[in-house]
């Protein structure tokens, strides 16, 4: 499900309300305006018979009643039709000036002229009613309109306005990154739970970032302690070489030499890591790829001999890129050892330079690597290599601080890696 | 050729002292600053190996002792400090070269042979073992006055070995040597058989004796047969 806004989802369920409110005000409105109007014209009917009654009606002789009922259209006194009481009924009846049918509220009234009952009946035309009826509830519905839209309008902007901090708050949690920026620096605010909501998030932020530094400088420290030890064993087993050994003693000697060394690169590229999450390399150049890999082709023809390998370049464009001169190095000089050290004999290696990519293609396991876990530290896919699990987590920590594009695919048998610059 | 050896750690010290005593150096050490500045100020030396951490100072300030006194010693700072900064740091202070810890005894060797050949060069640089002879300012070797064709590798290679002359070098010291910067990067070092053997052969063509000895399954070795 899609998320909604904060701000559209309260006001959201304010229109809602809005146009239930509308949709029965209208015809409630209206009904009642009718019913209003109807009791109002009864009222006019029961004054005009109370009038006649009080004021006319008492000497009428029979021709004063025919000449009434010649010049009157609307009150009628015409003989008795059995009425006993007042009643008032709503009729459509035809109009002789409008010249059609049309709604009349129609009074019969019993009167006694002279001894005589008759009865009385009054008719208004109800027409007046529905235009005015209806300019009436139009009028109230287009208040009641303008005062929803206020409302909703104001509420969306005060609730803009109030909410503002927490924006502010949540725009900066969004871009912080413990390793990279400052921590966010929030807006004061006098909303008591935005406040807290601020103040929580700073110490969490500052007491977690403290962690994060220490944890970096313990893998730093802990490298920087280790070259000692490394250094002490190292000269040791120099010294021991000297020394007069037998078969089974040299084949020791040598394979300890080969664990030294794996541990000095362990502990170098530990150090590289530590350095970049520390920024030691700001300093930034142009580079030209295609110039450094041919530069090195040969060290690295000398490392693919071992398993005579076959190196392919094309350098279909120059890559000119800006970056960290060593960085750029470490960088290329992983891809490329990685494409030797994952080959297979007889392998190939092809790397390809694109205007703003960078693509090392070799042979190696018949099967697509795990993406998931393969840029991951000490995560290696086959135990029994030489690589130490760091490479890639080099590889991809400096191209997030290049902001630079790594990718792995597998195609037609070949493992590929490219950097998009 | 008497050098002085700055390292609070003794047996890394003892270690360089024995490795270099057979290649007729003398070694002398201080564990500490202040011993460190008392020889310094008393003797002279060819080559200082210096620890830029000590327990009692910072070895840069030996470097501005060195300087302030307009001291000549060939200074190569081993250190386990690695940042650019420091290494920039250490060369403008007066440092001719920058070791790494750890570090192969072997490349130690060299590099401060190396630096003893730069201070002393007057108009002639060369090596000379027997019949081979190495003028290190031309890059060129000959053999009984034949001129060997050795690739750059294959002169590095040669100027170890020599160097190391009777010691016995692990494959991995002569890899990391031959891969300068790109060392750390190494994980096979199998790639120096084919310089070893280039080279022998080279050597052999040229009628000089075959001095470069297989230890089994270690490495190398320069031997001086006399």
């Amino acid at each position: 499900m899609k998320n909604k806004k904060l701000l559209n989802k309260t006001t959201n369920s304010f229109l809602a309300y809005a146009i239930i409110i509308l949709l029965i005000a209208a015809p409630l409105f209206y009904f009642i305006c009718q019913q209003l109007y109807i009791y109002e014209t009864d009222e006019v009917l029961h004054f005009h018979k109370g009038a006649f009654i009080k004021e006319s009606h008492k000497d009428f002789t029979q021709t004063d009643i025919d000449l009434w009922n010649k010049y009157n259209n609307e009150v009628m006194i015409v003989p008795d039709m059995g009425v006993s009481s007042d009643s008032i009924v709503g009729k459509i009846l035809y109009d002789s000036i409008a010249k059609e049918k049309e709604p009349f509220r129609v009074l019969y009234a019993p009167v006694n002229i002279n001894g005589k009952r008759y009865t009385y009946t009054e008719k208004i035309n109800l027409l007046e009613m529905e235009g005015m009826v209806f300019s009436i509830a139009a009028m109230f519905l287009f208040i009641i309109i303008v005062l929803l839209i206020g409302i909703i309008w104001i509420s969306k902007a005060t609730a803009a306005k109030i909410w503002s901090p927490f924006y502010n708050t949540l725009n900066q949690i969004q871009d912080f990154e413990i390793d990279k920026n400052k921590p966010p620096r929030f807006i004061s605010t006098d909303i008591d739970e935005f406040d807290r909501l601020n103040k929580s998030l700073e110490r969490l932020i500052e007491k977690n970032t403290v962690i994060y530094k220490s944890q970096r400088e313990f893998v730093e420290n802990a490298a920087h302690e280790l070259q000692t030890p490394l250094a002490l064993f190292q000269t040791k087993i120099d010294t021991l070489t000297q020394l007069d050994l037998n078969e089974q003693q040299s084949s020791l000697v040598a394979s300890l030499n080969m664990d030294v060394s794996r541990l000095n690169r362990l502990n170098k590229n530990l150090l590289l890591l530590s350095k970049i999450d520390n920024e030691s390399f700001l300093e930034k150049n142009t580079i030209v790829l295609n110039d450094y890999i041919k530069k090195h082709l040969d060290f690295f023809t000398e490392q693919a001999n071992a398993k005579n390998l076959t190196i392919i370049t094309q350098f279909t464009s120059t890559l000119s890129i800006t970056g960290n001169l060593a960085l750029t190095e470490v960088l290329i000089n992983n891809l490329f050892l990685n494409a030797i050290r994952h080959n297979e004999k007889n392998g190939k290696i092809i790397i390809t330079t694109l205007e703003n990519e960078l693509i090392f293609l070799n042979s190696g396991q018949n099967t697509s690597l795990k993406i998931e876990k393969l840029f991951n530290r000490f995560s290696k896919t086959n135990p029994s290599s030489q690589g130490n699990g760091l490479g890639l987590a080099i590889i991809k920590k400096i191209t997030e601080l290049n902001r630079w594009k790594i990718s792995y695919t597998f195609d037609n048998n070949l493992h590929s890696f490219s950097v998009k610059f | 050729m008497k050098i002085l050896i700055i390292e609070d750690e003794p047996e890394i010290a003892q270690s360089i002292k024995n490795y270099f005593r057979t290649n007729g150096i003398q070694c002398e050490t201080a564990e500490n600053y202040d011993l460190a500045l008392s020889k310094i100020e008393s003797y002279d030396y060819d080559c200082i190996l210096l620890d830029l951490m000590l327990p009692d100072g910072d070895g840069f300030d030996i470097l501005r002792e060195l300087k302030r006194k307009n001291k000549t010693d060939g200074v190569i700072v081993v250190s386990a400090k690695e940042t650019l900064e420091t290494r920039l740091e250490g060369f403008n202070l007066g440092a001719d070269d920058y070791l790494t810890k750890p570090f192969h005894l072997s490349e130690l060797l060299v590099r401060m042979q190396a630096l003893i050949r730069r201070k002393n060069f007057k108009g002639c640089n060369s090596i000379t073992f027997n019949e081979i002879v190495i003028d290190i300012f031309s890059k060129s070797v000959t053999v009984n006055t034949i001129k060997l064709d050795l690739t750059k590798k294959e002169l590095d290679l040669l100027l170890f070995l020599i160097g190391n002359e009777n010691k016995v070098l692990s494959k991995s010291a002569i890899a990391e040597h031959l891969s300068g910067d790109m060392a750390d990067m190494l994980d096979n070092h199998d790639f120096i058989y084919a310089h070893i053997k280039n080279l022998k052969k080279k050597l052999h063509q040229a009628g000089s004796s075959d001095y470069i000895k297989t230890v089994y399954g270690l490495g190398y070795k320069w031997e001086n047969e006399e």
